[in-house]
């Protein structure tokens, strides 16, 4: 079976900066993105608009496309992929949504794609002013696997380090990156999908990462690896990507908070990047770790 | 010390937590519910009702009914008043997104009986005919300025061009127009969403349904008769919809209006940012009264339409026209609203802004605002289920004075989406559902799993809790027989 297509999903309340973050990811990341926005007239203005079934796309420059569901979610994303192919799907939900049923949806009942990851924006300005989080907020920010703290620049240091806090203990998962107007590397927001994968990071540039990347010599015994990725966490690890040689056959490996996939892939040696937060991530465990998964 | 612990009971089925027990509440919250639903409730629906009790011009009590569950700012069956001229509020979070999300209840001249042969091609052809889904649109097809006309004039629209008879619109509240609505105040957004959404079920717990009222679950004959149940396994269609994607877009065009005018040019500082509010008596506010009128008519023309389809496939099925068949409306009720009421309090009369959030409006006899025919009986007020369990007729009584004539609207969630995902499969439980005698059709098998008989609390409970209050009194209950689910 083909390796499947990572989707993204992005969360967070209203006016927190989802839609900027999904102008920078467009900006910034060179792959043929599928966006799926509430409303496209923001990014997609005088683009071609293709009338289809379930979703209605527009094209933007660079192959990337942007869509509007008018169907069901699921058969949607089915259309999406038929008729626009893309390395990549980002999927904006609204501000009012809890994302838990749409994170089911890409989990659990969606065979063509993989859930790459669920980012949450919030507005550290907002959640310093307001004492109460918020019902549909909260869901939201739990539901994150990363949590980009965007608005940093209208609030002082100590307000941000007081937020990302209480942000911290809200979700222990989910590591918290301070932003201005949502610019995040995206390094942090996607794994390594199945066409043309790039050459893992030798360096994230947001200053509370830090990456590694490690090529152990030799195919890894598979049951070792697989152990070692239900452990990534505790080495410090918040998301890790790349491909491993097994005996039988190599495979593309991604990874973030605790969720991880191994999917076929076609001859590959061994190479893989670890991003963790600044002086969590444990080299050393790792490289002992990969070691001693080693067959000869 | 947590709220649940400042949690007292005034009877058995009214609690309340003090305005002590949270800086800045000005009034107690108030719960309607028995012991075992208020134990059950989340506990986010304290934190949530103390927090509505904070808000400017509210008036009387925070209430919350016995279906109560968390949703964005209140709770889902919140209840706030707010005086508009003491710097009372209006907030989109009160009212929900779903703007006049509502029940409309239909009886047939038909015995189940008579309409057992039918029933598949009957729920089969309904699903066929009135669209279901999340993205579903409709079969009227209207230009963008007809649908602004549509939604300043609701459901008399619908009737002015053949979708319905005169009589409907006596049935439905606000005459299924109501004044003040002005398509000025939409975005264009708004109207890209709603303008082919129009005779649409939508998704999530919206449904159809066709239901039998048998005769030991008639409480109350007379007054079971006087709203036009009178034959014993009477067959009955009730559906639940609302302003589709069009409401959704009014409250998140306002909200974010609100956010940026709240706490700069009103001083309005508020616990929760899912509260955002705009003083009553503001532009900000006045327009989106306005633009949440032009939901309430939307979903006025919504329902209407979805009730001209009924009566088409009905006329299809037995051959017979829909006057012959006796499909005629008992009421049409919404439960997500704010609405501008005169209530006595303190022995005064005052102009409040009533926002019922998962709250039905339940008049009692006597009232301005019913149709001449329920002026004696009291409203109709009526209550979904779950689609296993039942649902409810009811009627508005002289002590709903208490929450401003409101009662609950619903069953709630005890378990969320996902949960009920994970325990339920779709086919699965459809195959069962018509192993029991009710046929299902459904646009989504998850959305369908979502909607289990036990994700929901017993509605039977519900209602009872609504009775022994004082907000409602039970007058039929239906059970299904078929049902379309969005």
């Amino acid at each position: 079976m083909a390796p499947r297509t990572p989707l993204t999903l992005i969360t967070g309340p209203l006016g927190a900066g989802k839609t900027t973050l999904l102008r920078h990811v467009l900006e910034v990341v060179p792959r043929r993105l599928a966006v799926v926005m509430n409303e496209f007239g923001e990014i997609a203005i005088d683009s071609r608009v293709i009338e289809g079934k379930h979703v209605r796309l527009a094209e933007l420059a660079g192959g990337c496309v942007c869509c509007t569901l008018i169907g069901e979610f699921a058969a949607a994303v089915t259309e999406l992929l038929d008729t626009a192919d893309p390395e990549l799907i980002v999927v904006e939900t609204t501000g009012l949504a809890e994302p838990e049923a749409l994170v089911f949806d890409v989990a659990e009942r969606l065979e063509r794609v993989r859930l790459d990851g669920v980012v949450a924006v919030a507005d550290a300005d907002m959640l310093a002013r307001f004492p109460e989080l918020g019902h549909t907020t909260r869901l939201q920010l739990e539901a994150a696997d990363l949590i980009v703290l965007n608005k940093r620049d209208l609030v002082s240091p100590e307000t941000l380090g007081a937020v990302t806090a209480r942000l911290e203990a809200l979700n222990p998962h989910a590591p918290v990156v301070a932003t201005e107007r949502s610019r995040v590397d995206p390094e942090l927001l996607f794994g390594l999908d199945r066409r043309r994968p790039p050459a893992p990071p030798h360096a994230v540039h947001a200053p509370e990462f830090e990456a590694w990347s490690h090529a152990p010599g030799g195919p890894l015994d598979r049951a070792c690896f697989t152990a070692l990725a239900d452990r990534l966490e505790a080495h410090g690890v918040y998301r890790a990507k790349g491909f491993v040689r097994f005996p039988e056959g190599s495979a593309l490996f991604n990874y973030v908070r605790g969720r991880w996939d191994l999917e076929p892939f076609p001859d590959q040696d061994t190479v893989l990047v670890f991003i963790g937060r600044q002086g969590r991530l444990d080299r050393t465990g790792l490289a002992a770790a990969l070691e001693a998964c080693r067959r000869p | 010390m947590a709220l649940i612990d400042r949690l007292q009971r005034v009877s058995d089925t009214i609690w309340e937590i003090p305005p002590t027990a949270k800086a800045g509440m000005r009034v107690p919250a108030r719960i309607f519910a028995t012991e075992r639903l208020v134990r059950e409730m989340d506990q986010a629906v304290y934190e949530q009702i103390t927090n509505v009790a904070t808000l400017p011009g509210i008036t009387g009590y925070a209430f919350c009914m016995p279906d109560g569950h968390s949703g964005y700012g209140f709770p889902i069956g919140g209840v706030a008043a707010m005086d508009v001229e003491q710097g009372g509020v209006i907030s989109p979070g009160g009212i929900g997104f779903d703007i006049n999300c509502g029940m409309r209840l239909v009886v047939t001249g038909l015995t189940y009986e008579e309409v057992k042969p039918h029933l598949r091609r009957l729920v089969d052809r309904l699903f066929e005919r009135i669209p279901a889904g999340v993205g579903s649109t409709g079969f009227l097809k209207l230009s963008r300025q007809e649908f602004r006309r549509v939604v300043e004039e609701g459901a008399r629209w619908c009737v002015e061009h053949g979708y319905g008879w005169p009589e409907d619109l006596e049935l439905t509240e606000e005459g299924g127009c109501i004044a003040g609505a002005d398509a000025g105040k939409i975005s264009e957004r708004a109207v890209d969403r709603g303008f082919n959404q129009i005779g649409t079920l939508g998704s999530g717990n919206h449904y159809l349904e066709v239901q039998v009222a048998r005769p030991e679950n008639v409480f109350d004959a007379k007054l079971a008769a006087a709203f036009g149940i009178t034959l014993p396994d009477q067959v009955v269609v009730m559906f639940h919809c609302g302003s589709r994607g069009f409401g959704h877009q009014v409250a998140t065009d306002y909200l974010q209006t609100f956010l940026r005018v709240m706490e700069s040019k009103y001083g309005i500082r508020i616990l929760d940012r899912e509260l955002a509010c705009a003083p009553f008596d503001s532009p900000e506010g006045r327009d989106y009264f306005a633009a949440m009128k032009c939901g309430i008519n939307m979903s006025y023309a919504n329902r209407q339409v979805i009730l001209h389809r009924i009566r088409e496939v009905f006329q299809e099925v037995f051959g017979r026209p829909a006057e012959a068949l006796g499909l005629r409306m008992v009421y049409d009720v919404a439960h997500n609203t704010a609405k501008l009421e005169t209530h006595l309090v303190d022995g005064r009369p005052r102009r409040l802004l009533v926002h019922r959030k998962g709250a039905t409006r339940a008049f009692g006899p006597g009232m301005d605002g019913l149709p001449a025919r329920y002026r004696e009986t009291g409203q109709p007020v009526i209550i979904g289920g779950s689609m296993e369990t039942g649902s409810y007729l009811l009627v508005g009584v002289p002590q709903g004075a208490q929450a401003f004539y409101t009662t609950a609207h619903g069953s709630g969630r005890t378990m969320s989406r996902t949960q009920a995902r994970r325990q339920w499969r779709g086919e699965k439980l459809q195959k069962e559902l018509e192993a029991r005698g009710i046929y299902v059709r459904t646009a989504s098998w998850s959305g369908l799993a979502e909607e289990a008989g036990a994700a929901y609390k017993n509605i039977d409970d519900v209602v009872e809790a609504t009775e022994l209050a004082g907000l409602s009194r039970r007058v039929v209950r239906f059970v299904p027989i078929g049902n379309i689910k969005g």
